[in-house]
């Protein structure tokens, strides 16, 4: 081996890509989509319920202005915990993670998970439509025991 | 000859890790930096044997040819 980088990914896709991404990436985590919300009015409300809330923002992140009136805000549930993806007022992918039966710093770990594999979907998206644009080999591809994805790449 | 080859792992928490294998010298860098300007922010980098190799070559056959000349 001559050479290891390593790699933060810099997610810049439109709506759609990003639900693509997280539709993906939730069924390994055994959440399952809620619905789309057309504005915050319901996130709003699960506000005034006793629940802890945990906010995260994926700094490395821009999300390209969609259509008005198309949804910009995804959310995905699973035992009792509510992730309330959207795009912030900046541009960026906030991910909003609700539950009353978890703390503070429980709550940010699965929110930290999602991020991290929706990320993980988002960058292989990425990186198979580049190599098949630059007619790059793909020798192999497996998921390893960790759930991590690897790609053996030739004739570059 | 190693098969040249360029593996990307793709991690569970998002992160891409970059390896050559195969290519000598600095040109393993330009490959693995290639890709990395595909995907994001390079974080961290490690340079390994085959990296230095090349020029390790080369400076043997500078000194051999110097001692034979004298």
């Amino acid at each position: 081996m001559s050479t290891v980088l390593i790699v933060a990914p810099i997610v810049v896709a439109s709506w759609p890509v990003i639900t693509a991404a997280v539709t993906a990436a939730i069924g390994t985590l055994g959440f399952t989509l809620a619905r789309a919300e057309l504005n915050a009015s319901v996130s709003q409300q699960s506000q005034t319920k006793t629940s802890n809330r945990e906010v995260i923002e994926v700094e490395e992140s821009e999300i390209l202005a969609g259509a008005t009136g198309v949804a910009q805000q995804l959310v995905v549930e699973r035992d009792g915990v509510r992730a309330t993806f959207s795009r912030d007022a900046r541009g960026a992918l906030k991910l909003c993670v609700e539950g009353s039966h978890l703390s503070k710093s429980q709550l940010r770990a699965v929110g930290e998970e999602l991020i991290g594999a929706v990320t993980q979907q988002y960058a292989y998206h990425r990186i198979m439509t580049e190599l098949k644009e630059r007619n790059l080999t793909v020798v192999d591809e497996e998921m390893t025991t960790e759930r991590s994805v690897k790609i053996r790449v030739r004739n570059f | 000859m190693d098969e040249q080859e360029v593996e990307i792992e793709i991690t569970a928490q998002g992160k891409v890790v970059i390896r050559t294998k195969g290519i000598k010298g600095p040109q393993c860098l330009d490959v693995a930096q290639l890709f990395a300007q595909i995907i994001g922010k390079e974080e961290s980098r490690e340079l390994t044997g085959e990296y230095y190799e090349a020029s390790q070559v080369l400076q043997r056959n500078i000194q051999s040819h110097r001692h034979r000349t004298g």
